[in-house]
């Protein structure tokens, strides 16, 4: 493999990681926005609708009708986690909310484990499983899909989040709750809403990805960190986290290829650390120690 | 001041109870499951710490509780330092990393604090897998020696257990008298608010990393123990589960009292022990992560329901006996 051929096909796996990593994020801001709960069980929910989908084609279900029961099982999943173990809550504080959404991810993941075992599942790639070749790198026609899920996700929400009235409440929601709430807006509705959406979400990048990187219980942590991290760096917003995924995404592939493999997903998470770090000492507060 | 005065007395109790259960129950199983609340009950008392009095949310101790059990594991069983200095040079590094790492990270609040120590864990884990060579990597660290201070080798389950039960009382004694002092005051009043305790002439950010080292250290020296005890280690022991079983015991317990982790910490390993005796039959896999189902729903429903966690109910309980004693008394 020439150099070249090599550069090619780690961006093409960044990029691919990237467009994964920034609909889970986007999942991450919908939640975060409107209920400020930082929802750890985010990532299960992509575990959640690859697993299933396996689980109820291996029950003999044909993969377009798995796929539906999937992500309709995975939205009923989420939306039970919103009304059973978030609304209820009295003491409102963040840190509440994180211990119950931790508690909810592994009870989610136990579950898994209990029903499915531990090892590694696939499903069939959507369409045809020929390898297009672009410059002695490999392409696959499932790398396609995501890309298009991506594309498909992000102008779908812009649209919905701009040009309906549902969507314009819900924007109004996530910049003053209070203001929402005087003005008419069910925010018990909207959280509930969020929490729905971004299970879906979250089901349908889960299944879309299953056939290129493989699902099992456990992948849910890093896939959502992943995600996690891809918002925090965006600052929330939907640009500022495809932009910060696809540069995620690109430092995992190139470093898994150059640097090490093992250690590909410390890529990322040091990158939270560092952007968390460095946004605090931001530059203005070195500058006036200096000027001192 | 009043809850003092009951100190020596509950003190005496515990301790002479502890004292007298080898020679009442010598079965060696009960005794490694006391180990393991002691051990587990250092690190929960340190994690209740840093949550609910400092208010400062760190997922990252698990992992220094990780690093204690093995860098006195590989010095051990690599000969290189005897065990016992093992358990100090683990102590060192970890407070140096911690020192290292928590300077940046305790400038950063609520949520952000928490990802960027749930980062700090994942890295950890995940770095202790991959350096193989090193850690004996995600098959486990194998041949570490018992341990030993100055020719007396900590051989059975009643060695450890006093060793393991002093090292946890010793923690909480120094934990009490050090949030009844200047420094504790201080530390509660950060909590409640910055600003005002900041105008007090606290200082904050010193203040912050002395709490955070002080718990990754007790993390480490529990680790350590556990190390020695298992004469084993594997980087997926200090993972994710591990964490959900600290804050486990941390919630069940209640962490607005020093003692409540340590009740939740005996509460969550009897409650692992009966789940592994009793539905052995019925699942399918045994697993830390089976466990955490149990856990997590436990979290879910103390959290709705009992905020206050068990130690709460108890406070609680208390200080109505007391009105009703008081009423009494009246009349």
């Amino acid at each position: 493999m020439t150099i070249l051929s090599q550069v090619i096909q780690y961006t093409i796996s960044g990029i691919t990681s990237g467009s994964i990593y920034a609909i889970i994020g986007i999942c991450w801001s919908l939640v975060y926005l409107i209920t400020r709960v930082l929802n750890f069980a985010t990532g299960e929910f992509v575990m959640l609708g690859g697993m299933l989908t396996w689980g109820f084609h291996k029950a003999g279900v044909g993969v377009p009708v798995a796929i539906m029961l999937a992500i309709t099982f995975t939205v009923v999943v989420a939306l039970i986690m919103e009304r059973v173990a978030i609304r209820p809550v009295r003491h409102h504080s963040e840190m509440t909310f994180m211990l119950i959404t931790i508690a909810s991810a592994s009870v989610i993941k136990g579950i898994v484990l209990l029903k499915w075992g531990s090892e590694t599942r696939t499903i069939k790639p959507f369409f045809s499983t020929e390898v297009i070749n672009v410059l002695g790198a490999a392409i696959t026609s499932q790398v396609l899909c995501v890309i298009g899920l991506l594309a498909i996700v992000t102008i779908g929400l812009s649209l919905f989040l701009n040009r309906t009235i549902f969507g314009k409440a819900l924007r109004a929601s996530a910049i003053n709750l209070t203001a929402a709430r005087l003005v008419g807006i069910d925010i018990n509705k909207f959280r509930l809403f969020c929490f729905g959406l971004a299970g879906g979400l979250g089901a349908i990048t889960g299944i879309v990805i299953t056939p290129i990187t493989f699902t099992g219980y456990e992948i849910g942590l890093l896939a959502g960190l992943k995600g996690l991290v891809a918002a925090i760096v965006g600052g929330w917003t939907m640009i500022g986290t495809v932009l910060a995924a696809f540069a995620i995404g690109l430092l995992e592939g190139f470093g898994a290829g150059f640097i090490s493999a093992g250690l590909k997903d410390v890529f990322a998470l040091l990158v939270m650390i560092l952007f968390l770090i460095f946004r605090t000492t931001s530059l203005s507060t070195w500058l006036k120690k200096e000027s001192l | 001041m009043r809850q003092k005065a009951n100190l020596p007395i509950s003190w005496i109790l515990l301790i002479a109870g502890l004292m007298l259960l080898p020679l009442f129950i010598p079965s060696s199983y009960v005794l490694g499951v006391m180990c393991f609340i002691a051990i587990y009950g250092v690190l929960a008392i340190g994690m209740g710490l840093l949550l609910e009095h400092a208010g400062l949310f760190s997922l990252a101790h698990p992992s220094w509780f990780g690093l204690g059990a093995y860098v006195a594991g590989i010095l051990a069983a690599r000969g290189i330092v005897p065990p016992w200095m093992g358990i100090i040079l683990g102590a060192v590094v970890v407070a140096f990393i911690s020192g290292v790492i928590g300077a940046p990270l305790l400038r950063l609040r609520g949520y952000y604090l928490a990802c960027a120590t749930f980062a700090v864990l994942l890295i950890v884990e995940i770095t202790l897998g991959q350096l193989g060579s090193i850690t004996g990597g995600h098959e486990g660290l194998m041949g570490i020696p018992p341990l030993s201070i100055g020719g007396f080798v900590l051989k059975t389950d009643v060695h450890y257990y006093f060793f393991s039960w002093a090292l946890c009382l010793g923690c909480l004694w120094f934990l009490s008298n050090l949030m009844d002092s200047r420094i504790g005051r201080a530390i509660k009043s950060f909590h409640n608010s910055e600003l005002a305790s900041k105008n007090m002439g606290v200082n904050i950010p010193k203040l912050k990393l002395e709490v955070f080292v002080l718990t990754a250290v007790m993390a480490s020296l529990a680790g350590s123990i556990l190390c020695f005890y298992l004469r084993f280690t594997m980087p997926s022991i200090f993972g994710f589960p591990l964490l959900v079983e600290v804050l486990t015991m941390v919630v069940i317990g209640g962490g607005k009292t020093l003692y409540g982790p340590l009740l939740g910490s005996f509460v969550t390993v009897w409650l692992r022990e009966l789940i592994h005796m009793y539905l052995k039959g019925i699942l399918p896999v045994m697993r830390a992560e089976v466990d955490a189902i149990f856990f997590g729903m436990l979290i879910i429903v103390i959290l709705i329901f009992m905020p206050g966690g068990l130690a709460g109910g108890i406070d609680q309980l208390f200080s109505l006996g007391r009105k009703v004693f008081a009423r009494d008394l009246d009349t």
